[in-house]
């Protein structure tokens, strides 16, 4: 192994030492220690990550790609994860949690860099093992059923990608995604379970059943990494497999835009009339899904900086989403926000804020996310699926405005404890990314665009 | 610069009004002072600005990569929108006064942000930030109506949000649509309108600029979010709207269809007039039909701003100046009709005609500001409406006389509904019963302020036209 391979697997291997170092302190330090080790490893993977942006990429061979997806993959899972980990003190007591979550991460670093069939399949394992002991863990009827689910589904998931791959090895002889290229019925069948397989992980419609629930039940620490780390780390992937361009195009670029589209359409539909926050963020998360579907679906020359964008946008609103859900205690509803504004002014800001970037209005981010999609769409000249864009976001301002309101009117009384001022620390980062990614968005669409320039 | 400066003055002001909200009345004062402030500022842009049609031009690049940039430039048109915007500002503030006791800071906050995007619309020719601001207007504005609304403010404000915004995609998919035709990646109108597109093309991405325009505008049959959202509205909400988000459609519409798309535009203009004719006539009957004072007024908005746009698709030089004056006279009109309501109804807890009266006897002020608001509303000679109807009228009877008997018998609908209001407000025995308290001068100088604005746009009508003169000859699209 070279000096530059190495460094571009050496985020995972830091991200390694640190999951090991933090279970092996389990039985030794206190709980705040194993936070601390499991943060310290999260962020220093993603210093080291960070380092080697612009460096000229390693050449890695089949199982891992060192392109600039994958770099930006790994940045964002150890960053989101560092999020995640903020609010998992109070969701998850028990010292064994962030061991997990530093495995989630390592699973959605991988994912982001697997150039192979077997990287991917590793990473898809890695992440869906370790997220099923965190919704498990609180050990209560609905945490279980949550993992249950996810459990099932994963398995499922799991059998048609690798039913998929295999499909696809008998006709082509390759596991690399580079070797892949055949034209025949295995081929396509295989194309088809592979995007299936990813499609459950990706939560997008038919395959999304298992979000909401896992919203709902499991704590929002764990629902952070399920609905933004690993779906990132799997968009990253079907981003990949997109723009190598080796997969038969009618099955792989058209069921990737039925999918999609049936997401935007089924998701905001379905999110309408829950009363239940983290609920409603289940429901718009599958949406979500889909509108990145579309933009890689697309196969316009800008769908990679897009999907980027769309994701790093993405992320503080749905954080900030899920921190303030976890912070009212469990699965807060509508009447529950009442008069938040009085009482927690911070969480009915950052919440609004979130909800406002996911609606995809100005001057939050989402408005730009929201240009940059139908930017991607229009150039492809695909006016179906910018009629179905639209007609899901107009649904969508429907539910984010219901809950955008209820924390200015009316009067709750609750009981839950005031925010740490490390979750206060992640509100105030989330609202400032979530407004400067909104009003001054050139810095990141350069990053972007500097992350997918060849 | 100062144009920026113009924007985030209001933005800035409504950080600082949120902030300052507690003991006192600081936020209210911080509100003012950002519209005093702003007013100075205009006032010293238009005064430095140089003779050619653009007091001031400025560009930045904002998202280079995207072919984005904040593309800003002031003319006549610009500077009296934006005016109105301030002193609509100030007199929202003084009309929320007594009206508004909770959350106070993020009220005013709202308020300074509304007029902070409406502002960036009046400034704006790259046509993303138009949409930015454009769909930025729409949340401080929602917050407003939802937060400190009447009824069943929640349903209002979601119709008003969803109607909008999704009408925005119309605009946003044609923007696009129109830069990825261009030769190079630029949103900036002034390049866009150099491009030679073929007729076809033209109507097309002009009915997706209208979709949003004519939402914003409540051109029957777009109109179902505005009923409601006027009549739920608080009193400052209910003026922002009609004086000043209805504006936005017409502004739209104004500059931007007969810059880009000329020949669009006069393909389409006589379905422009017969729509907005059918929206003059449909607007007044029905208003003709309401008993609740502020729906009624609510609907006569629907008329005049269908006015608006048969005065913008005739598109010779006298309707459009008409379009232009009925423009600020509306926000005069319909602004002061919707405060007097909305302190009748502080005082009586109602809007219902048949439950009011008489109140030349009880509170002559109240009386003398409903007389000259409701002819302001019927065209009286003399008011500022009348002189953006007739001009319209006029300008109609040059392109077809058919549609211009139309828009006349749209003014024969106009008397019944304003003197309707005025019968059962001012007229009649007095009710309800123990008298109520007359307006107090903090309450009527608004008032007299805009009623002085009518006359004076009524008597000397060159006063206004010569500021909007380069604007309306920029937007002719045909010549008689």
């Amino acid at each position: 192994m070279t000096a530059a391979q190495f460094a571009a697997l050496s985020p995972i291997v830091v991200l390694a030492i640190a999951a090991v170092a933090a279970m092996m302190l389990v039985p030794l330090a206190r709980l705040q220690i194993v936070q601390a080790a499991a943060a310290a490893g999260l962020a220093l993977a993603a210093a080291v990550a960070l380092l080697r942006i612009g460096a000229p990429a390693a050449p890695m061979g089949a199982l891992f790609t060192d392109d600039g997806p994958a770099r930006f993959g790994i940045v964002f899972a150890c960053l989101v994860s560092l999020g995640a980990l903020v609010f998992l003190r109070t969701g998850h007591p028990a010292k064994e949690a962030p061991s997990l979550l530093v495995l989630v991460a390592i699973g959605a670093a991988t994912l982001a860099g697997a150039g192979h069939a077997a990287t991917l399949f590793l990473g898809v394992e890695i992440l869906s093992l370790s997220l099923i002991a965190l919704f498990a863990f609180r050990l209560t009827r609905q945490g279980l059923e949550a993992a249950y689910k996810f459990l099932v589904m994963s398995g499922l998931a799991s059998s048609a990608l690798l039913l998929g791959i295999a499909l696809i090895f008998a006709e082509t002889g390759a596991l690399a995604f580079a070797d892949w290229g055949g034209r025949g019925a295995l081929t396509a069948f295989g194309t088809a379970l592979l995007l299936a397989g990813l499609a459950f992980k990706f939560s997008l419609v038919p395959f999304h059943m298992w979000t909401p629930d896992a919203f709902e039940a499991a704590p929002a620490s764990a629902a952070t990494l399920a609905g933004v780390v690993s779906k990132s780390a799997v968009a990253i992937v079907i981003l990949r497999l997109a723009l190598s361009g080796h997969l038969p195009e009618p099955v792989w670029s058209q069921g990737l835009a039925a999918l999609g589209g049936a997401s935007v359409l089924i998701g905001n539909l379905l999110a309408l009339r829950q009363p239940q926050l983290p609920r409603m963020l289940g429901y718009s998360t599958i949406a979500h899904s889909g509108y990145i579907a579309l933009i890689i679906a697309s196969g316009t020359p800008h769908a990679g900086e897009a999907v980027l964008f769309y994701l790093a946008i993405y992320a503080p609103a749905m954080l900030g989403a899920l921190c303030v859900s976890a912070a009212l205690g469990r699965a807060p509803t509508l009447p529950d926000l009442h008069g938040l504004m009085k009482r927690r002014p911070l969480e009915a800001i950052a919440l609004s804020l979130s909800l406002l970037s996911l609606a995809g209005l100005p001057a939050a981010g989402g408005f730009i996310a929201k240009l940059f999609l139908l930017r991607v769409l229009i150039d492809g000249g695909l006016w179906v699926l910018v009629g179905i864009v639209v007609a899901g976001s107009s649904l969508g301002f429907f539910y984010y405005a219901k809950f955008f309101t209820a924390p200015f009117v009316g009067h709750t009384h609750d009981e839950s404890e005031p925010l740490h001022r490390l979750d206060r620390g992640l509100l105030i980062v989330c609202i400032a990314l979530i407004v400067i990614f909104g009003v001054a968005p050139a810095g990141l669409m350069n990053v972007v665009a500097a992350t997918m320039a060849p | 610069m100062a144009l920026i400066a113009l924007i985030l003055l209001p933005a800035i002001g409504g950080l600082v009004a949120f902030f300052a909200a507690g003991k006192g009345e600081r936020e209210r004062w911080v509100t003012i002072a950002t519209f005093a402030l702003m007013l100075v500022l205009l006032f010293a842009i238009v005064a430095a600005g140089d003779d050619g049609r653009w007091y001031d031009k400025v560009s930045y690049p904002w998202v280079p990569s995207f072919g984005i940039s904040l593309e800003f430039a002031i003319d006549g048109l610009s500077a009296v929108m934006i005016a109105l915007a301030a002193g609509l500002g100030i007199i929202s503030v003084m009309a929320s006064w007594s009206e508004i006791r909770t959350q106070s800071g993020l009220f005013h906050a709202s308020l300074c942000w509304t007029v902070a995007a409406t502002v960036g619309v009046f400034l704006s020719f790259d046509l993303l930030i138009f949409a930015f601001f454009w769909e930025a207007m729409l949340v401080p504005a929602f917050t407003l109506i939802a937060v400190w609304g009447h009824g069943d403010k929640e349903g209002a404000a979601l119709k008003f949000l969803i109607f909008n915004a999704a009408a925005g995609f119309g605009l946003l998919a044609a923007s696009f649509a129109l830069a990825a035709m261009a030769d190079h990646m630029t949103f900036s109108a002034f390049e866009l309108a150099e491009m030679k597109l073929s007729t076809h093309v033209q109507v097309w991405m002009l009915l997706g600029f209208s979709l949003a325009f004519m939402v914003k505008l409540s051109v029957p049959p777009f109109h179902a979010w505005l009923p409601e959202a006027h009549t739920l509205a608080p009193t400052a909400g209910s003026i922002l709207l009609a004086g000043l988000l209805l504006k936005t459609g017409a502004y739209g519409l104004f500059r931007f269809a007969p810059m880009l798309f000329p020949d669009g535009l006069a393909a389409v203009a006589p379905y422009g007039i017969a729509l907005g004719a059918a929206g003059a006539l449909y607007g007044g009957l029905v208003a003709c039909g309401q008993n609740d004072a502020k729906r009624l007024v609510a609907y006569t908005s629907i008329a005049h701003m269908s006015i608006v746009l048969m005065g913008i698709s005739a598109g010779v030089h006298y309707a459009l100046a008409g379009a232009a004056v009925e423009m600020v006279a509306h926000s005069f009109s319909a602004s002061a009709l919707f405060l007097l309501i909305g302190a009748l109804y502080e005082r009586t807890h109602t809007r219902d005609l048949r439950q009011l009266g008489g109140l030349q006897q009880t509170a002559p002020k109240f009386a003398a500001a409903f007389a000259l608001f409701c002819s302001a509303l019927l065209a009286l000679p003399g008011t500022a409406n009348f002189v953006g109807e007739a001009l319209v009228v006029v300008g109609i009877f040059q392109v077809n006389w058919v549609f211009a008997l139309l828009a006349l018998s749209t003014l024969i609908v106009s008397v019944i509904y304003a003197t309707r209001l005025l019968k059962g407000l001012v007229f009649g025995l007095p009710q309800p019963k123990p008298p109520l308290a007359d307006m107090s001068w903090r309450e009527y100088w608004p008032i007299v302020v805009m009623g002085i604005g009518t006359l004076i746009v009524g008597l000397y009508p060159q006063s206004l036209l010569a500021l909007l003169e380069p604007a309306i000859k920029a937007a002719l699209i045909q010549t008689p």
